[in-house]
């Protein structure tokens, strides 16, 4: 049974394990450069889904990916990419524990609605603050001082295996009966003897801090950033797309979700060209009208 | 103490605008239940409209107020049918979603048809200046703030003395109540959506004589109503007046009185929202 | 079937003398900057159909869309490189996405033909990098190009205060430093604020301007703050003697709009220039397009490829370093005037084609927009002050 459920995961992950040492000849650079932005927005949309299965929809995950970003493109320079990286997630948890303790009594769209406000504000602040680069923007060292160009790749390809493994355990332990309870009625789930405040608490913090991650890599890879592009609102907004395109309050349907979502985008983009974003916007519509219940939803009926 | 009264009758002449395209929103978020992250291309609707009666048939956008109010009703009542009516019994994120990939859809419509390029009109008064005193008021935002004003009243009166205005809050207020009372809940869904969009168009109209048409011009402003609802609580149609001079006379408060403060009227419009929030989920608590 | 047989071995032997070449075009056709990405590309096409028509190169180009976005910009470009397997690559539009290139460009070493990014950042990203040739003035040219307008202002009219509204993004705030004190030095009196692009509010930071009652009233923004500025001004009752304006493009209906009347704006080509180049480019646009452009990004699309067509045949070779050795020495005519490559003025890079030459300054009047300065290339007087400062 366990092992069925690992079964899409694997053939899932087992592509993009590979895709460095494929024969793909000329589409090969290609691939691993799609590849990477689809494993890391892939992230970030299971964080938001981590998230969201307390009922905590965000719309900072566009701030704590850019805090992320800024975090560890400002330290990397002086301590080294691993660290940076560790240390702008630390930096997106930060945001986290303080927009999280403050919004602890917002439900539904309040919290949204906070949420993206604590992102408006934050963005702001990147671009005054006086060692952000401003609005000019930030210059990031790419990884490892540049010696291996599959890094990124290898990095965000570790940000999606760490979510993934957040997730799974999310969703195998008792926390998910937690989150769950939380999500549907947060008196009722009191009365069960779960600890509210708790469990959003720390789903948000672990959201946070696989964006976190995601934005450091983001910016190792972009090598600049600005806060435009890093606090990006779109970005946020596409974290939340994903998991309900592919499936909600699961780890499988925001990986397929992302997977699909964020190559078409790309393959819509390099055949269609201009008007592309027309064909995305139908298909996300058709999706929601036609499987209610995300991409997974088909698995799901299929099994019963 | 000029300034500070300038400053007070800037904020207010703005408010009018946000109060209109927020109730809009508000209609659609309290009668019909639906987060419409598409509203702002409802207004983007009327900009073109005005943009492209004035540039082709030279006709004055005050003319296409009444033909944008129309139009995007006609708009709003199609996304309704064909959009909204199907999932009107699926999660609120499904339905998010959906007036998201419609708001995707619509705005890279414009893009394809008319590029990305912002476009002016040019009534005869679109800078003409009243003098109070030693006060200033600008014609265009005046009109467009009692406009605005005499279309929320309107909407007051028909929500509070036609029989489906009744309906309508009573089904703003009570999911279930209205299907016991025998008012055809799908009817007032209709109205209300084409309505909120109504609402919009006939601010697009205004903002393409204050400000531009182009594909994005929707986007500040589904975000600002979306501060402005949220402010005022969500469904709750009265409070938006308040919220949206609140938010506006903070906006327009730092713009005057902090030094570089231009560029932060967005953050301190959030600011001072997401203060009032937190602070009214803890007085409630 | 002689005469088919004559016919292929015309062919052969016409594409055998031709020079193949096969170039990538990376440009923001959606996104914040799709305006001038489409501009571009417009100019862009035109010169490749001249150029095939001419027959001594045979251009083909590979088109990419970079969506304005890093994220989008990167896998593209990538795919020019390795699946279309382009050895020359024209765009770069936008700064941040351009300075995001710069690693896949150092990686797989195309000819890089920048067609904007006028950042001085991006200029730093790319020291070092032999093929590297940018087209486009830099801000600091951008930025001593409006100088000299200020000073003529300040000499000829007496203009002493300036009041400066910039957008807050990379766009307005890059050069707001070295501004404010290269007017000073000038003699100016300067108020600057900030603001959003596209808020349309600016009744606030214009009557805090009244109390300053500037000459100017200069802008850097974008053609969404064209409109409300100048309404706005007029509402608060602010007398400007001059505003002028700095934005990338203008917006669209602005010239028929009696507000703009003597508004003044700063651009790199208009489609009245009147050189012998920019009228037959205007005539092939017309032609090719049925309209007339009125951005300057379509010309410099145009001037690009043609100059990359030029180079290729002199160098008799598609070679990227050949070619590349061409266009160092290339001197040639364009709709901006003469264009030659030189070290850029900060030593960071080894080919700039323009410098601040190619601006000049314009002034709105009863529908149309007309040099005003410098004098070399005026058409018209400037008129100072303006008709709403008679208001």
């Amino acid at each position: 049974m366990r092992g069925a459920n690992h079964l899409p995961l694997i053939l899932l992950f087992l592509p993009f394990a590979l895709l460095p040492s494929l024969p793909l000849g000329g589409w090969g650079a290609f691939l691993l450069d799609v590849g990477f932005f689809v494993l890391l927005f892939t992230a970030l949309a299971l964080s938001w889904d981590l998230v969201a299965r307390t009922g905590q929809l965000s719309l900072a995950h566009g701030a704590f990916f850019g805090l992320g970003a800024y975090g560890a493109g400002l330290l990397a320079p002086q301590v080294g990419t691993l660290p940076a990286l560790l240390l702008g997630a630390a930096v997106a948890g930060a945001g986290a524990l303080i927009l999280g303790s403050v919004t602890l009594r917002l439900h539904g769209l309040y919290f949204a609605i906070a949420s993206l406000a604590f992102s408006e504000v934050l963005r702001t602040l990147a671009l005054k603050l006086p060692f952000t680069g401003g609005p000019i923007g930030l210059p990031v060292p790419p990884p490892f001082g540049g010696t291996w160009p599959l890094a990124a790749y290898y990095l965000s390809f570790s940000v999606l295996l760490l979510a993934t493994a957040l997730s799974l355990w999310a969703e195998k332990s008792p926390f998910r009966l937690a989150q769950a309870a939380t999500r549907q009625s947060e008196a009722v789930a009191r009365v069960l003897g779960v600890r509210v405040i708790r469990v959003k608490l720390w789903s948000l913090l672990l959201g946070s801090w696989v964006a976190g991650l995601a934005g450091g890599v983001y910016g190792m890879k972009t090598l600049f950033l600005s806060p435009y592009d890093a606090f990006s609102l779109g970005r946020a907004v596409e974290a939340l797309v994903i998991p309900i395109f592919g499936g909600l309050y699961t780890t499988l349907g925001p990986l397929v979700g992302g997977v699909v979502l964020v190559s078409l985008e790309q393959a819509l983009r390099l055949w269609i060209k201009e008007g592309y974003l027309v064909v995305y916007g139908a298909i996300l519509i058709l999706v929601i009208l036609f499987l209610p219940r995300g991409l997974v939803g088909i698995l799901g009926r299929r099994r019963g | 103490m000029e300034l500070l009264l300038q400053t007070i009758l800037n904020g207010l002449l703005m408010s009018g605008v946000y109060a209109l395209v927020a109730t809009g929103l508000a209609l659609s978020l309290g009668v019909v239940g639906i987060v419409n992250f598409a509203h702002g291309e409802f207004l983007m609707v009327g900009a073109f409209l005005s943009y492209l009666l004035f540039a082709f048939r030279g006709t004055d956008p005050l003319l296409s107020l009444g033909l944008a109010f129309l139009a995007a009703f006609g708009v709003g009542a199609l996304t309704y049918q064909g959009l909204i009516r199907p999932a009107l019994k699926a999660p609120e994120l499904n339905q998010m979603l959906l007036t998201f990939g419609l708001s995707i859809l619509l705005q890279n419509l414009a893009l394809l048809l008319f590029g990305a390029d912002t476009r002016v009109v040019a009534p005869p008064y679109q800078a003409t200046t009243l003098s109070l005193g030693p006060f200033f008021l600008g014609a265009v935002p005046l009109g467009a703030f009692l406009l605005s004003l005499a279309i929320l009243l309107g909407l007051q009166v028909f929500l509070t003395r036609s029989r489906l205005g009744l309906a309508m809050r009573a089904v703003s207020q009570n999911r279930l109540a209205p299907g016991l009372l025998g008012i055809e809940a799908e009817r007032v869904y209709l109205l209300a959506f084409g309505l909120a969009a109504a609402l919009a168009g006939v601010a697009g109209v205004m903002l393409s004589v204050m400000l531009y048409a182009s594909p994005t011009v929707g986007f500040i402003f589904t975000l600002k109503s979306f501060a402005i609802v949220a402010l005022a609580g969500l469904g709750n149609l009265k409070g938006v007046v308040p919220a949206a001079f609140v938010l506006a006379l903070a906006e327009a408060l730092v713009s005057t009185y902090l030094p570089g403060g231009g560029g932060l009227v967005e953050a301190v419009f959030f600011l001072v929202l997401f203060l009032a929030l937190v602070v009214r989920a803890w007085r409630l608590a | 079937m002689r005469k088919v047989v004559g016919f292929l071995v015309l062919i052969a032997g016409l594409a055998w003398a031709q020079i193949p070449l096969k170039a990538g075009v990376i440009l923001p056709l959606s996104g914040a900057s799709a305006v001038s990405g489409k501009a571009a590309l417009n100019g862009i096409q035109l010169a490749a159909d001249e150029v095939n028509a001419a027959g001594k190169v045979r251009l083909e180009l590979v088109v990419v869309d970079d969506g304005t976005d890093p994220a989008k910009a990167v896998p593209a470009f990538t795919k020019l490189m390795t699946v279309d397997k382009v050895d020359i690559v024209i765009g770069g539009l936008a700064s941040g996405v351009t300075f995001a290139l710069s690693g896949p460009v150092k990686q797989h070493g195309p000819l890089f033909l920048v067609i904007g990014a006028a950042s001085s950042v991006v200029e730093q990203a790319f020291e070092g990098y032999p093929l590297f040739f940018h087209y486009h003035p830099w801000d600091y040219h951008n930025v001593a190009a409006a100088l000299q307008f200020f000073q003529y202002l300040n000499r000829e009219h007496g203009a002493k205060k300036v009041a400066i509204l910039y957008e807050d993004g990379p766009f307005g705030s890059a050069g707001i430093g070295v501004y404010r004190q290269q007017l000073e030095k000038l003699g100016y009196q300067v108020q600057a604020e900030p603001f959003k692009t596209g808020s349309g509010q600016f009744t606030a930071i214009l009557t805090r301007f009244r109390a300053f009652a500037p000459d100017i009233l200069y802008w850097i923004g974008y053609d969404v703050d064209a409109l409300p500025i100048a309404t706005q001004a007029r509402q608060v009752g602010l007398r400007p003697k001059l505003i002028y304006g700095a934005p990338p493009s203008w917006p669209i209906g602005f010239e028929r709009n009696p507000l703009s009347n003597d508004i003044a704006g700063m651009t790199a080509w208009l489609p009245t220039v009147a050189n012998a180049e920019s009228r037959r480019f205007v005539d092939a646009y017309r032609k090719k397009y049925g309209e007339v452009t009125e951005e300057y990004m379509a010309p410099m699309g145009y001037t690009i490829v043609r100059s990359l067509a030029l180079a290729a045949e002199q160098a008799g070779s598609a070679d990227k370093n050949r070619i590349a050795e061409a266009l160092a020495g290339l001197k040639m005519n364009t709709p901006f005037g003469p264009l030659s490559f030189k070290p850029s003025d900060t030593g960071h890079t080894k080919y700039q084609g323009f410098g601040p030459e190619i601006w000049f300054q314009f002034q709105y009047l009863q529908g149309s927009r007309r040099p005003v300065f410098p004098k070399a290339v005026a058409t018209r007087p400037l008129r100072y002050p303006g008709e709403y400062y008679f208001r």
